[in-house]
């Protein structure tokens, strides 16, 4: 069994708890930077979605999962990212402004979007993020003299200076760089203030006020900076893809993105990357297997997306706390083992939940 | 010297005056105690001081200035802290993220420093830990630092969001039934923490209580109201004496 000892304040503050995680992490760090050099094309560029993946799944996870407020169009701002660095680097733009640029343009549509979140909450809220995105979509087709409408952009490779990002393996750590940041810089509000005030906003808005938490302005960061970050994801998506259009952010994008953070496991960062390695690696399994599978199965057009909302169904009715929480549980057995008592890991229901004040 | 002044402070809901011309101030460094029967108004008054709810008229004054129409936030800045009847606790949350999130009017670092987490996050966010620390000693809350609300015992939870409250270092504490739900050991030891948080922290409570033990017990003055009028204030023996008060608790 396992006895955690905290010596000092420090324990419940810092990036790394234990010494043994600093040499698991740090074995992970050099899996990532040497391990590339020896991978084919093929799992490079399946890394590279991770990467993105894993960025707009923080984005995403820092919104709804953390601060509580639900987006059902978030492949808008993937779009807007996209869209920006393409059109910024057709104009001349070096690839690390126009990354930049993107994610400043994300964060204040995310701002604008944040608006009627004020007012608006659950179902009403995914709603109108859903009609936002819509309306992103038709911009991107009607603005024709910028987007080249719905025939969309090629997009150039990335470059800086006289650097550019030729083979998958540059791509690859170029994202890898970008996602370290990210969930660094998430990790960092997490455990913060600010953080720790959206998820006062989530569990209770009043008791938040009541605190002194000023609830406009901790939502809107929080959809300012989920907003940036999906937008930072869209511009390394056009880069890997090369070629954007309007009609590749659907709905089906922003779905897949609550999937990813649903079956990842909701409130948790590594959850995100369980959720985004699942997202990348689904189709190609499915697209594997499908040779073994009867031909009515096989051949169904909308194949993934069952086996999408099979999962999802799966995963919030039998363990609503996603791989992350199955992984915690296996842990927690072998922490245990061999005193594991069934069901000790049960949640349990909560009986005092404030209707009123 | 009164820290809180409520002046003829009125608000409805549709055709019922929950608060209806009320009056009364709590003075610097008692402790204040409103009773009166279910549908008095005595937790609308609350959510009127805290501003979930607009005031209709009147005014509330709090250390010389104006609240009526401060934002519900800046009313927690200016050191009005509460607890909520039915527990209002962060679910999801350890006792100890719940307790640092009394912190947060004190925090002064920006969003950039907190992403980067600069040192002065780092220092900040220790001095708010030991601030915490002496709150969980207060109240005995060691063994449930790491613990999520959502699987603790009613009783500790009153406790937590009692010192939620007191981790924001208010001025004025209000206290919606502290002691519902509790047993009678716990109820003793709140009110020790009752005198403890007036004389050690020299905080002023406003509570709200049914249990007129406890509130004989602490109260320097007791106030009872029904159908959202102020019935009587003095002493708890005078208003449990006051034919007023013993008609609206038993009927004419």
């Amino acid at each position: 069994m396992e006895f955690v000892k905290k010596t000092d304040y420090d324990y419940d503050i810092r990036l790394f708890k234990e010494r043994r995680d600093v040499f698991w992490y740090g074995l992970l760090a050099l899996a990532l930077l040497v391990g590339p050099l020896f991978t084919p094309v093929y799992f490079l560029t399946l890394g590279v979605f991770v990467g993105i993946y894993v960025i707009a799944g923080a984005g995403l996870m820092l919104l709804s999962g953390y601060a509580g407020q639900i987006s059902l169009g978030h492949a808008a701002f993937v779009a807007v990212g996209a869209y920006t660095s393409a059109v910024l680097q057709h104009w001349g733009v070096p690839f690390p402004l126009a990354l930049i640029a993107s994610g400043v343009l994300a964060a204040a549509i995310g701002l604008i979007v944040g608006i009627p979140a004020l007012r608006l909450h659950g179902i009403y809220l995914a709603i109108a993020t859903l009609a936002f995105a819509f309306i992103i979509a038709e911009i991107l087709t009607r603005w024709e003299g910028v987007t080249n409408g719905a025939s969309g952009i090629m997009v150039k490779t990335m470059s800086f200076g006289g650097w550019e990002a030729r083979t998958s393996l540059d791509k690859f750590y170029v994202t890898l760089a970008i996602t370290v940041l990210a969930m660094l810089a998430i990790k960092n509000l997490l455990r913060s203030p600010a953080g720790l005030a959206m998820m006062a906003v989530r569990d209770s808005e009043t008791a938040a006020q009541a605190l002194g938490v000023n609830l406009a302005r901790t939502k809107l960061t929080a959809f300012a900076i989920s907003a940036a970050l999906t937008g930072l994801a869209g511009a390394l998506y056009g880069d890997i893809i090369r070629f954007i259009s309007p009609d590749q952010f659907t709905i089906g994008m922003s779905i897949e993105l609550l999937v990813l953070i649903f079956i990842g496991g909701i409130g948790s960062l590594h959850g995100v990357v369980y959720g985004a390695i699942f997202v990348v690696a689904l189709p190609q399994l499915i697209a594997g297997i499908k040779d073994y599978l009867p031909a009515y199965i096989a051949e169904q057009p909308g194949l993934q997306s069952a086996v999408y909302g099979f999962l999802l169904l799966f995963f919030i009715l039998v363990e609503p706390q996603g791989i992350f929480g199955i992984w915690q549980k296996i842990k927690f057995y072998f922490t245990q083992f061999p005193f594991y008592k069934k069901g000790e890991l049960r949640r349990n229901k909560s009986f005092a939940k404030a209707e009123r004040w | 010297m009164d820290l809180l002044a409520i002046e003829d402070l009125s608000v409805s809901f549709g055709g019922i005056r929950a608060v209806d011309g009320a009056s009364f101030s709590v003075r610097k460094g008692e402790v204040f105690s409103i009773i009166g029967p279910n549908g008095a108004g005595k937790t609308t008054v609350f959510n009127l001081i805290s501003r979930i709810f607009d005031v209709d008229s009147g005014r509330i004054m709090f250390n010389g200035g104006d609240i009526t129409r401060e934002r519900p936030h800046r009313v927690a800045d200016l050191g009005i802290a509460r607890t909520f009847q039915n527990i209002n606790l962060f679910e999801n949350g350890t006792v100890l993220e719940n307790l640092m999130l009394g912190r947060y009017r004190h925090d002064r670092t920006s969003l950039w420093q907190q992403m980067l987490f600069t040192p002065a996050v780092h220092r900040e966010k220790r001095a708010d830990r030991a601030k915490v620390e002496e709150i969980i000693e207060l109240l005995e809350l060691e063994k449930y630092r790491d613990s999520r609300i959502d699987g603790l015992a009613y009783g500790v939870r009153k406790v937590v969001e009692i010192g939620r409250a007191l981790a924001t270092a208010p001025s004025l504490l209000l206290l919606d039934e502290p002691s519902s739900g509790l047993n009678n050991e716990e109820t003793n030891d709140l009110t020790f923490w009752i005198e403890d948080i007036k004389e050690d922290l020299g905080v002023t409570i406003l509570m709200i209580e049914h249990d007129m033990s406890l509130v004989t017990s602490v109260s320097d003055r007791v106030l009872a109201m029904n159908a959202g009028r102020v019935l009587a204030l003095g002493s708890s023996s005078e208003i449990q004496a006051n034919p007023d008060v013993i008609a609206a608790y038993l009927g004419e």
